[in-house]
């Protein structure tokens, strides 16, 4: 199958979440009778029940429809959903690297958010022709006027060719889908040059080994070819092509200007980053398509399974999660107090939390997941250099030299009247001021280096707090910069418990260890005897609580009507029992592990 | 075999903010039709042996006028067999003289007035429609009438009550005389009027306190816990309420009323149209084994004297009791159980934690 280049499209749909992205995906769809209406799920580009289940995209993924167009043509979309969260920023551009416009869809109740900004950054860099959308016109609240004006001073774009739709109503759909044609520029590239594609994404298919989803740049590639990966140097014989409608459809080759999919036998998705391009092994590309950037966690956590029998099973788990997640990473690591599990490197917390929820409903595991951390480097005195990603690991103080920990630069859009507030939360969490961007007369963006540590640690909840919800936040990975820290450890009924040991900011260790303990004690049910539980540094114990013993807990009245009643709440509470974790003699509930994430840091 | 009855009066001439029994405000026509209803169901139910013990319960059944009370009692009292109790609860509001000498009549020998505070303040706040003073006014007027019998309430763990206002309180409970006493921490279950005010149940430290504080207090005066919440002396212990708590078996009828029949546990109907309308079926439990050993211990270990061994192992067998015998142990080490040649009893310690000795035993 091959088009001439000039009725192709290739474009993506930038969005915030909630504002309606999938929505007008699958109306794209309909009015491209790609697919029709009856086979549509509520959401056709999230393919994963827990994509629908939270609103937002994941995975990225691509479609091959066909349009015809009022100028009698027949014009081929490829269609390029991006996810919406900072998390996967890197997989967006990436995306975005492979198109030629975007559909900026613009929630008409909410005006333009930071985080669209961030994409629409992301867009501009790839040269992308933005074409404006406003969404949710139908609803009573939308505020169209509004919607122009943040498209013109927040954003910068003409409103000529804003386009008004509605995704859950349909109307608008087919001439936003015009002016797709008419704005966005065919693909260009040499066809007779040497192969460039772009791979801006993957998954694991048990008989094809990796498939492949690309983007023709330059040349074309056809099943037979031998093909090289530039970025890893690996070769691999092309076993199929195609395109997907959504449905996989193999077709002979994928010419320049065309997306779609390929496999080659390839079995690890490790092997296949986004952004790495694939060429010809002979006659092939003298220079990989620019852009490639190797992703690495940021966020490192302790995954344990409740019952240690389940181990293996969690092994199996995240190995079958892997096979689709090339940015999930997991080693064997054992803990005193938790037995063995992973230590698992997470892209941020939104793919933390996806992963966790993945693993305990697809493969019924109950998880213990340790406090996130972040990946220190520990300078030693003996000149050498280590990281390290858990903070047990950190070496005794009197080795170290110094400690250094990564920081971002972290770019929050906020309205006028909460820049104070943020700033003071910025300052609070060891920012370091960068710059205040006037937006318009009512916005404005701050930006902060911030520790990462910071970020993970409640920031994004205090953000909302103090901003009543108005602020969105967006961060990259910026470097490492040196800090006074230490390792904290938490020690319960005398015994240090090492999942619970984090690595703290000197200045603020005692608020910190007060409102640990203070939170561990809400969590940790009062057992029948005395608790003692402390925070210490360097064995100095800098906060103590104790979780006083337990002197009733009997049920007052129980007469006839009562006893099954009661027999019911007794194995209900027998079952949450067997989710607590016998650390020696104290049960701890799972979320214990967790609580460090949710206090605040002034001690409260 | 059951020998033992549970009637349900779900009326109440006001509704306290802590109850979460079945229970609905008094109305004349209502009142009447459930009369019928009930009776019909009474009618309905295989009793096959005079019974031992018959307990009208409530809501507030004295809140019924003497005529339906009458008609009700005439239709119980046939049922008993030689020796016999037969409780009947009322409020102080209104169980005047002439339902007293109605119960007298109909062989009522065992009342339980719902007196629950000495302190009007508690009273007031509880929402009760009586007086200390009321209280103590009907439980001498039972006495007149010739009632001995007679159990009284005393709720402790009230918000922001002190160790000084319940020592005054049990005194004034003790004053009046009678040789049953059931005392109940204030919970709030959800659902409640207080529970959807915000109203907290108290820190168990302190409730433990109060407890014990009532445990000393009466032990003196020559009461026995014979089980959690209930103190009696010598020869008063609730014969009805044994019967739960030894986990045998007994009839019920009535709105929302729950009774034990050849192996099954049941729930009438909460829904008082449906139950005028004789359509009385609720839920229906049929027990499984280890429902029946779970609900064993449940019942027995509120027990002082705990349970018999070989009770235990008539009913579940030898093998079923050498599984436990490890739990028991670790139970024992803790100091909550103890065991004698014959027989398994929680310690006092061990009464006040008894959630967490069940979950011990529960698999």
């Amino acid at each position: 199958m091959s088009f001439e280049k000039k009725y192709i499209r290739n474009f993506c749909v930038i969005a915030h979440i909630d504002h309606g992205k999938s929505t007008i995906c699958d109306r794209i769809l309909e009015n491209t009778g790609a697919v029709e209406k009856r086979n549509l799920g509520t959401q056709m580009l999230d393919e994963m029940d827990l994509e629908q289940e939270r609103g937002i995209t994941i995975k990225l993924n691509a479609v091959t429809v066909s349009f015809k167009s009022k100028d009698g043509n027949e014009y081929v979309f490829n269609l390029i959903d991006t996810p919406g969260h900072v998390d996967f920023t890197y997989e967006v551009s990436r995306s975005l690297a492979a198109c030629e416009g975007a559909l900026l869809v613009v929630d008409a109740t909410q005006g333009v958010q930071a985080q669209t900004l961030a994409n629409v950054y992301l867009a501009v860099d790839n040269d992308l022709m933005i074409l404006p959308v406003v969404n949710k016109i139908d609803l009573p609240s939308a505020n169209i006027p509004l919607a122009y004006k943040e498209i013109e001073n927040k954003i910068g774009l003409s409103t000529a060719d804003v386009s008004l739709v509605s995704g859950k109503t349909g109307v608008g759909i087919n001439d936003m889908l015009e002016k797709v044609v008419e704005l966005v520029p065919p693909p260009g590239g040499d066809s007779e040059g040497p192969l460039q594609a772009l791979i801006f994404d993957s998954y694991y298919n048990s008989y094809r080994g990796v498939v492949v989803l690309i983007r023709v740049k330059n040349g074309r590639v056809k099943v037979g070819d031998k093909i090289r990966l530039m970025q890893s140097g690996k070769s691999y014989l092309v076993t199929e092509v195609g395109i997907r409608t959504p449905k996989e459809m193999p077709t002979n080759s994928l010419e320049c200007g065309e997306v779609g999919y390929l496999t080659a036998a390839i079995k690890d998705i490790k092997d296949v980053f986004p952004g790495e391009t694939i060429t010809l092994e002979e006659g092939g590309a003298e220079e990989p398509l620019p852009g490639y950037r190797k992703i690495n966690p940021m966020v490192y956590c302790g995954l344990y399974p409740v019952d240690s029998q389940k181990y293996m099973d969690l092994k199996d788990a995240l190995e079958k999660l892997s096979l689709n997640d090339s940015s999930l990473s997991f080693e064997p690591e054992s803990s005193k107090a938790l037995g063995f599990g992973f230590r698992v490197g997470f892209l941020g917390l939104l793919h933390m939390d996806v992963i966790q929820e993945r693993l305990e409903r697809e493969y019924n595991l109950n998880l213990i997941l340790t406090a996130p951390s972040v990946k220190y480097r520990v300078n030693l005195t003996n000149g050498e250099t280590i990281t390290i990603d858990n903070p047990s690991a950190m070496p005794e103080p009197q080795k170290i030299s110094s400690i250094e920990e990564p920081y971002v630069l972290a770019s929050i859009m906020t309205p006028k009247d909460y820049v104070g507030a943020i700033m003071q939360l910025c300052q609070d969490k060891r920012g370091i001021y960068q710059d205040l961007i006037y937006f318009d007369d009512t916005r404005e963006t701050l930006k902060y280096l911030i520790p990462l540590s910071e970020i993970i640690f409640n920031f994004f909840d205090r953000l909302k707090s103090v901003s009543r919800g108005y602020a969105s936040l967006d961060y990259t990975l910026e470097g490492f910069r040196q800090s006074d820290l230490a390792k904290m450890d938490i020690y319960l009924n005398g015994d240090i418990i090492d999942a619970l040991s984090t690595v703290v900011y000197k200045k603020s260790a005692y608020s910190r260890g007060l409102a640990i303990v203070s939170k561990l004690k809400e969590i940790i049910p009062k057992q029948q005897f005395e608790v003692p539980l402390q925070a210490a540094i360097n064995g100095k114990v800098i906060a103590r609580t104790d979780i006083k013993s337990v002197r009733k807990d009997v049920l007052a009245k129980c007469y006839g009507g009562d006893i099954s009643r009661k027999k019911k709440l007794l194995e209900k509470q027998k079952e949450g029992k067997k989710r607590m974790k016998a650390i020696g003699s104290v049960e701890v509930p799972q979320d214990a592990f967790m609580a460090l994430l949710s206090i605040d840091d002034d001690g409260e | 075999m059951a020998s033992s009855l549970y009637v349900h009066i779900p009326f109440c001439a006001h509704i306290c903010g802590y109850c979460d029994f079945t229970k609905v405000i008094y109305n004349e026509e209502w009142a009447f039709s459930y009369t019928k209803s009930l009776l019909k169901q009474l009618k309905e139910t295989k009793i096959e042996s005079k019974l031992k013990t018959i307990y009208v319960g409530g809501g507030t059944p004295s809140s019924l006028p003497s005529s339906l009370l009458e008609e009700i009692l005439k239709e119980l009292q046939p049922l008993l067999g030689e020796e016999y109790e037969f409780s009947f609860e009322g409020n102080p509001e209104n169980l005047t003289e002439e339902k007293l000498l109605l119960l007298k009549k109909y062989g009522v020998n065992r009342l339980s007035i719902g007196i629950q505070s000495s302190k009007n303040k508690y009273l007031n706040l509880m929402g009760r429609a009586h007086s200390f003073e009321e209280g103590k006014k009907a439980v001498e007027l039972a006495k007149r009438i010739g009632f001995v019998n007679i159990s009284v309430d005393l709720i402790y763990g009230l918000p922001n009550e002190t160790l000084e206002e319940l020592q005054d309180d049990i005194d004034n409970i003790l004053s009046l005389g009678t040789p049953h006493i059931s005392t109940y921490c204030l919970s709030v279950p959800s659902g409640t009027a207080w529970k959807n005010k915000g109203y907290e149940e108290m820190d168990d430290d302190l409730a433990a306190s109060q407890y014990e504080l009532i445990l000393k207090c009466l032990r003196e005066k020559g009461f026995r816990r014979y089980e959690v919440s209930n103190f009696a002396l010598e020869g008063y212990e609730s014969k009805h309420n044994l019967v739960y708590w030894k986990d045998e078996e007994y009839y019920a009828v009535g709105l929302g009323a729950s009774g034990f029949t050849n192996g099954e546990r049941f729930t009438f109907t909460k829904n008082l149209t449906s139950y005028i309308n004789n359509d009385y079926e609720g839920e229906r439990e049929r027990l499984t084994r280890k429902d029946m050993v779970e609900e064993y211990f449940l019942t027995n270990l509120r027990l002082e004297e705990g349970f018999k061994k070989m009770d235990f192992m008539e009913k579940f067998g030898i093998e079923e009791f050498a599984d436990y015998i490890p739990h028991i142990e670790y139970l024992k080490k803790q100091g909550l159980i103890e065991e004698t040649d014959d027989s398994i009893f929680a310690t006092d310690k061990g009464i006040l934690l008894l959630d967490r000795v069940l979950l011990e035993l529960f698999e």
